[in-house]
């Protein structure tokens, strides 16, 4: 398989995507090392279930002192994915409508190769900066069971690709907007403000009745929202965020096929 | 098959007043056709078009006797492209750029390669943004050359070169021509295009104006002509001869812009008693100004 695209794109993103990763790595070390001072604190989960759609704001749930809650509602329900979208809806936007605003794509859109090689080099681009940054931060919470801080090995697991997934699912959607739009600041601006609702949704579901059956439609849900790390990504789970993301796919190629290039 | 480039009525449409309309020509094997025309007349949307970075709204653009909107990618293989604002990745190095390029087209032979690098003075090593135009634009060469491609696509080639590297640059064209390469040279620059072209398309407001060659060209050029006669001359006599324009009448002294054969205005000036006659030889940049004109300005106003 040629990744001559794939390579000369990680390239380009090799400090962000290296700075971005220790950066969260530093973080969740730093939430893993202080769960044994707020493992026992009663007083914090009352805090939480007395204001729970506050709670719920800031994606945390059920209770915070347990393994699972405390890293939900540190990293997982919250920064982690934040930090994944900035990652990989910043690459979805820049990669083909933002070099093309540059002029720099059609350094590879003159060579022989399709554009479906090239979205597709570029999707493997995204894919393993999604999972870079998921994975770093699932070898941190290693260093967890040695603070008392343990969770199953299948539900990290989970939890990491489906936050993994949900970056790449919003980075294709980046692409795809921006290969529709022909703008970097389009495709950031509107798969920014998607993301931003799904979030919302996700998290104010479980306390608000009314939003219950929206959060269905949010892959938030499907990704981190629906107790992954203390049950794991369920096969469904994981259909959801694959067919999102070959519905993106097949968007952003057939935007892409008739994108006009500078 | 002769011709590697076809345009057949091709057509592009942004707006209103953008893009080019029913552009029809051919480029032949081993030929060098120049492609005129001032700035935002159409040539980087049509060159654009033939590299399949934009799809024609109607018409066709032929590379190899091929469709470009419906041919294999690999068409491309064969196809050399310069860009005159050429667009690269400021943190990466030219060698990266070169590399990455090389390795898509699977360049194994890569002794063209390191000739250009050498023959150009290429600074490979630098990141692209501490690097002037003229450096940036050698790394465009080797990219476009390194690959000994049958056609060159070349738009506005040599901006940012210093006049040596034009030189240089030319005889590698030349060098290209010998070999039996095609080369279609986009400029808004006549000096640029007229010293190796065979043939010159001229556009304007994205429609062709003229094919012909230089030489041809040359020969449809407005010549201009001023007499001093021994006495009072009619200018209403030459006005009324055909291709003429009278462009200034003094006493005794008469300047003419001659599209035509001057035997007729010859004839018309012997009745005056012309005593003196100078004649400047055919401008080609006048012919060429008349065509970037914008229409109501007319042939001869710069010779007022």
């Amino acid at each position: 398989m040629r990744t001559h695209v794939t390579n000369f794109d990680l390239r380009l993103r090799r400090r962000s995507l290296l700075g971005y990763t220790f950066g969260t790595a530093a973080y969740a070390l730093i939430i893993v090392v202080l769960y044994p001072a707020f493992k026992s604190s009663t007083s914090l989960n009352d805090l939480v279930k007395s204001s729970s759609t506050a709670a719920a704001l800031f994606g945390i749930t059920g209770s915070i002192t347990s393994p699972a809650g405390w890293l939900n509602a540190n990293l997982y329900g919250n920064f982690l994915p934040l930090i994944m979208l900035l990652i990989t809806i910043g690459y979805g936007a820049s990669s083909l409508a933002g070099q093309d605003e540059e002029g720099t794509l059609s350094l590879a859109a003159t060579l022989p190769m399709s554009r479906r090689r090239i979205l597709g080099e570029k999707v493997v681009a995204l894919v393993v900066q999604a999972f870079v940054l998921a994975v770093a931060n699932m070898a941190c919470m290693f260093v967890g069971r040695g603070f008392q801080l343990t969770i199953p090995f299948a539900h990290l697991l989970g939890a990491t690709v489906g936050v993994a997934l949900l970056g790449v699912d919003f980075g294709l959607a980046a692409m795809a907007l921006g290969s529709w739009t022909g703008s970097r600041g389009a495709a950031l601006g509107v798969a920014s403000s998607l993301a931003a609702a799904s979030y919302l949704v996700s998290s104010l579901a479980p306390v608000i009745h009314w939003m219950h059956p929206a959060r269905f439609a949010s892959l938030f849900y499907w990704s981190v929202g629906d107790a992954q790390l203390s049950r794991g990504l369920n096969v469904g789970s994981l259909g959801v965020l694959v067919a999102v993301g070959a519905c993106s796919f097949a968007l952003a190629l057939w935007a892409f096929n008739r994108l006009d290039l500078h | 098959m002769n011709s590697v480039m076809v345009a057949d009525g091709l057509t592009k449409t942004f707006g209103p007043h953008r893009g080019v309309t029913d552009l029809g020509f051919e480029v032949q094997r081993g030929e060098v056709f120049g492609f005129l025309g001032p700035n935002g007349a159409g040539k980087s949307t049509t060159i654009r078009m033939f590299l399949g970075l934009v799809r024609p709204t109607a018409g066709h653009a032929v590379l190899f006797g091929q469709d470009v909107e419906h041919a294999p990618t690999s068409i491309l293989a064969r196809v050399g492209y310069l860009p005159g604002e050429l667009a690269l990745h400021p943190r990466l190095t030219g060698s990266q750029h070169i590399e990455f390029a090389a390795r898509v087209r699977g360049l194994e032979d890569r002794a063209m390669l390191d000739q250009l690098v050498e023959r150009f003075g290429v600074i490979v090593d630098r990141p692209v943004r501490t690097l002037s135009k003229g450096y940036r634009q050698k790394i465009g060469i080797v990219l476009a050359f390194m690959h000994d491609p049958e056609l060159l696509v070349l738009d506005e080639p040599t901006s940012g070169l210093d006049p040596l590297m034009q030189d240089e640059f030319q005889r590698l064209v030349r060098e290209k021509v010998a070999e039996g390469k095609s080369v279609f040279l986009s400029s808004h620059e006549l000096d640029e295009v007229q010293r190796v072209v065979d043939r010159v398309a001229i556009i304007k407001d994205g429609a062709l104006v003229v094919i012909d060659t230089v030489e041809g060209l040359r020969r449809s050029a407005p010549r201009t002509i001023e007499f001093r006669f021994a006495r009072d001359a009619d200018a209403e006599r030459f006005r009324e001869l055909p291709e003429v324009r009278v462009v200034n009448v003094e006493a005794k002294r008469i300047t003419l812009v001659l599209h035509g054969p001057v035997a007729p205005v010859l004839r018309v000036a012997l009745d005056f008693e012309p005593i003196d006659v100078v004649a400047r030889p055919a401008d080609l940049d006048e012919l060429f100004l008349t065509y970037y004109r914008p229409q109501g300005a007319e042939i001869g106003d710069g010779a007022r």
